[in-house]
């Protein structure tokens, strides 16, 4: 067990390393140099004296190694960097939109995982039958729907012919409530968004449970409880479903590290303040710098998912820690 | 352990054949089956649909339905390309990888596992941004990353390939590596291979459809993607105009996908040695 955690672990740092030097390198490859990209169209038009001391403000003019450690350096001390477009520490920005984020694709994580596990257990419980095929299919279906369109059509069913939901954003315009009608105000303007990434993310767990599900129901153990007389409804929820939610586990655990990356697209079409939309408005600004943070603390966060799925699996399944010390 | 219970009937996969088939001869044949030249102000802009538009017009009077033929073009063309490239990359990693076996095996799976821990879309709109707007950045960008999962596949069918007798014969008889590797191991994986490069294909629509929709598409080349990038611009979601204008583009996209993904399975469930039932 240590020794494949210590593996693990090795592996996340190497992919943390080669984020970070993509990070380093990617300004410093590009034609125009880095001051194009920090400076953005203002670079063209800057004299070269002032183009100069700004390259020696910023450290630019020294060897890459130096600029190496001192890039790594500030990242260390939380320093993400200054969006010259916004004005404003990156860092600040990051941390106002985060929560909005997380709020979002983790409810939607909730809401996907707790509908594939149920649908995935109906599905391998009536295996071969129409209500499988069509659970798998239709499933299969909306996974290949592009979400943003996904979005796009939920809000103009929802939102604008039913008008059951707001069309976008988080709060209503000049909503002044406080407590919980303003969390209440806040869950209306969220539903779409929840409902549209918990949709695209159904397939992938949905797929698991029924698989999963669907080897379990051919063990022994199963077959015994029947021949004993167990009702059919208990063997598959205390005695197949259990074990089959494993692997699903790891799917939800793998899925967290997805809670700050999932909702790059989604968060554009509901305009809601998260780091998804954060990266769609950096695109359009071409503000680097705030694109490449973004992408520093998603892959954070993936990595922090793996790890989790790597640390509770043994937790959960006995086999597995003893497999894995033996 | 009863037997996995996979193998759908393939009816599914002749479908999405079908599905293929007719968006392959719809991209042939755009230019003739298009009323208007999609980049060509045909009429004023947001027309609802009329007998000359049947799709209306788009916000600056192009006609929506030329628009959505010639995106078939694009989008089929973007993610075909970025399969293939990503197919390539991943057929050889993963032929180097399975039959010399080793360090070289061990390097080279711990290059995948990287691969597929680093979060995809962000990356990719990451490197799409620096390298900027074009067809062959973005297909570059999608096949550059995609390879990992195909390898990991080709791979493990190499393994099980090298020990059979024809490929110890080749060997034997002092068959180089090279030789053996494309007369007798490539051969042998290339239904495989057919299968991952029609999922890669299905998973590089979604993703070029992405990238066209945050805006970092060609802007030459009008792929479905990009359609939505400007029917979410001017808010057509929230007019009226979401039915003909965001609703085909979103359609043939879904549409596209699910045709790839079912051909896919079904030829993964055919010939990847690990679905059949049994062992």
């Amino acid at each position: 067990m240590r020794r494949f955690l210590a593996g693990r672990l090795v592996q996340y740092a190497v992919v943390l390393w080669l984020a970070l030097t993509l990070n380093f390198l990617l300004p410093r490859l590009m034609p125009g140099g880095p001051a194009q990209f920090l400076l953005g169209d203002e670079a063209g038009r800057l004299s070269p004296e002032l183009k100069a001391a700004i390259m020696s403000e910023l450290g630019l003019d020294r060897s890459l190694g130096h600029q190496y450690l001192a890039f790594l350096g500030r990242l260390a001390r939380g320093d993400l960097g200054y969006s010259l477009a916004r004005g404003e520490p990156i860092r600040k920005v990051v941390a106002d939109r985060l929560p909005w984020t997380v709020l979002l694709t983790g409810s939607a994580l909730v809401v996907a995982t707790w509908a594939g596990v149920a649908l995935g257990t109906v599905a391998a419980w009536r295996r071969g039958s129409r209500v499988d095929v069509g659970l798998v299919m239709g499933a299969m279906l909306l996974a290949s729907m592009p979400v943003f369109w996904l979005g796009m059509v939920l809000v103009a069913t929802f939102g604008l012919h039913l008008g059951w939901f707001p069309l976008f954003g988080l709060r209503t315009a000049g909503a002044t409530q406080t407590g919980w009608r303003a969390a209440l105000d806040v869950a209306r303007h969220l539903a779409l968004p929840v409902l549209t990434l918990a949709v695209h993310n159904l397939f992938g767990t949905l797929l698991l449970m029924r698989h999963s599900m669907v080897s379990v129901l051919g063990e022994d153990f199963v077959l015994l409880a029947r021949a004993k007389g167990v009702p059919a409804r208990r063997v598959m929820y205390r005695h197949a479903m259990r074990n089959a939610l494993l692997p699903v586990a790891t799917h939800f655990a793998l899925g967290l590290g997805f809670v700050v990356g999932g909702a790059t697209v989604t968060e554009t079409i509901f305009s809601l303040p998260g780091i998804g939309r954060l990266m769609y408005e950096a695109v359009l600004a071409r503000d680097y710098p705030v694109l490449q943070a973004a992408f520093l603390l998603v892959t954070v966060t993936v990595i922090a998912g793996n790890l989790l799925a790597d640390l509770v699996y043994p937790l959960l399944d006995p086999r597995v820690r003893r497999e894995a010390r033996a | 352990m009863l037997k996995r219970r996979r193998a759908r009937s393939p009816a599914l996969g002749l479908v999405g054949a079908g599905i293929l088939l007719a968006l392959g001869l719809v991209a042939l044949l755009a230019p003739w089956l298009s009323p208007y030249d999609p980049h060509h102000r045909a009429s004023r802009p947001f027309l609802p649909p009329s007998a000359g538009h049947p799709l209306g017009t788009n916000d600056i009077g192009q006609d929506i339905a030329s628009e959505l033929i010639h995106g078939t073009r694009v989008s089929l063309l973007i993610g075909v390309l970025a399969a293939a490239v990503a197919l390539s990359l991943g057929t050889l990693v993963g032929l180097v990888a399975g039959y010399y076996g080793g360090p070289v095996d061990v390097l080279l799976m711990r290059l995948v596992d990287v691969v597929l821990v680093v979060p995809f879309l962000p990356l990719v709109i990451l490197l799409a941004a620096y390298l900027g707007p074009g067809m062959w950045n973005t297909v570059l960008v999608i096949g550059g990353l995609a390879w990992a999962r195909p390898a990991r596949v080709i791979r493990s069918q190499v393994m099980s390939l090298r020990s059979r007798c024809y490929v110890v014969a080749s060997q034997a008889m002092g068959g180089r590596p090279a030789h053996v590797l494309s007369g007798h191991v490539l051969p042998g994986i290339m239904p495989l291979a057919l299968a991952q490069f029609v999922l890669a294909a299905s998973h590089g629509i979604l993703v070029e459809a992405s990238l066209s929709f945050l805006g970092l598409g060609d802007p030459v080349r009008k792929s479905w993607g990009s359609m939505l990038h400007y029917a979410q611009l001017r808010g057509a979601f929230l007019t009226g105009a979401w039915r003909w204008w965001v609703l085909p583009a979103g359609l043939m996209i879904t549409l596209t996908t699910l045709g790839f993904t079912l051909v896919g399975y079904w030829l993964e469930e055919r010939f990847d040695p690990r679905l059949r039932g049994g062992r």
